[in-house]
């Protein structure tokens, strides 16, 4: 997949570094936070650590540079986003969070939105799917991360019929890579980039960049 | 009954719950189902040996 920086426009010609088993998490981080964000997150925390995956947001890392590339590359590097949000939440707060899900979702990455009850979401974002804060929260939650990790072997499948495609092939497994780290992907990746014989390519060509990881 | 055509196969998307059609020689998704259920007479690819 071809990357256009959000700050110039122009194609991405560095490699983006791989988060697997991570999650970005995407809610109110500046004080005060609404005692129910916190309540949820740690909720979630407990989840998500259960599952052995990392929680990234945008303040779990200071670069120094541009706030949003930094936000971007975060996207760029995990296999889905989470976001936590509340009614008592501001509206620019909720439009980054909301932003942030469209970045997420173009690039192909799973979503979830975690609200309280009374919170009510976007039109544009009816499909997208969600969770309650309620009594059945970490039910919904374990619901949500088996259909998560099944994508896995979806992914799998769809690049071993894709082969006779192979950058889209090479896409699926790194998707599939995101999610379970398993380093056995790295190598059928090789494999198919043997195939295509990019030795003679730019190192930061297209076909190179998609073809690491 | 329909014949397979060669190289035609479906898997289920969890996401959808849906299958997609995949045409193998192609390198390309060809279709995917609007409604529950396979489509007839195309093989489901198998699921990977692990």
């Amino acid at each position: 997949m071809i990357y256009y920086s959000p700050i110039n426009g122009d194609a991405l010609v560095k490699l983006v570094e791989y988060s697997p088993r991570s999650c970005f998490i995407m809610t109110k981080l500046g004080k005060p936070i609404p005692p129910i964000i916190t309540e949820i997150r740690k909720a979630l925390s407990v989840k998500l650590n259960e599952r052995s995956i990392k929680e990234i947001d945008a303040s779990s890392e200071v670069t120094g540079r541009d706030f949003l590339l930094k936000i971007w590359k975060q996207i760029l590097s995990v296999p889905p986003g989470i976001c936590i949000i509340d009614e008592t939440m501001n509206a620019q707060t909720m439009a980054n969070v909301f932003y942030e899900i469209g970045v997420l979702q173009s690039y192909g990455k799973e979503t979830l939105i975690i609200k309280t009850k009374k919170t009510k979401i976007p039109s544009d974002f009816v499909r997208t799917e969600y969770i309650s804060f309620d009594q059945h929260f970490d039910s919904s939650l374990d619901k949500y991360f088996n259909f998560f990790f099944s994508l896995e072997e979806y992914f799998i499948q769809m690049s071993e019929q894709l082969e006779n495609n192979p950058l889209l092939s090479i896409d699926y497994l790194k998707r599939a890579y995101l999610i379970s780290g398993d380093e056995d992907y790295k190598k059928k990746v090789k494999e198919l980039s043997n195939a295509l014989d990019l030795a003679a390519r730019a190192k930061n060509s297209v076909e190179n960049l998609i073809t690491r990881f | 009954m329909a014949t397979a055509k060669k190289g035609i196969v479906q898997v289920k998307n969890p996401k959808t719950g849906k299958y997609v059609k995949i045409d193998r020689n192609a390198g390309k998704i060809v279709a995917h189902k609007k409604s529950s259920g396979k489509y007839k007479g195309v093989p489901v690819a198998r699921k990977r040996n692990k």
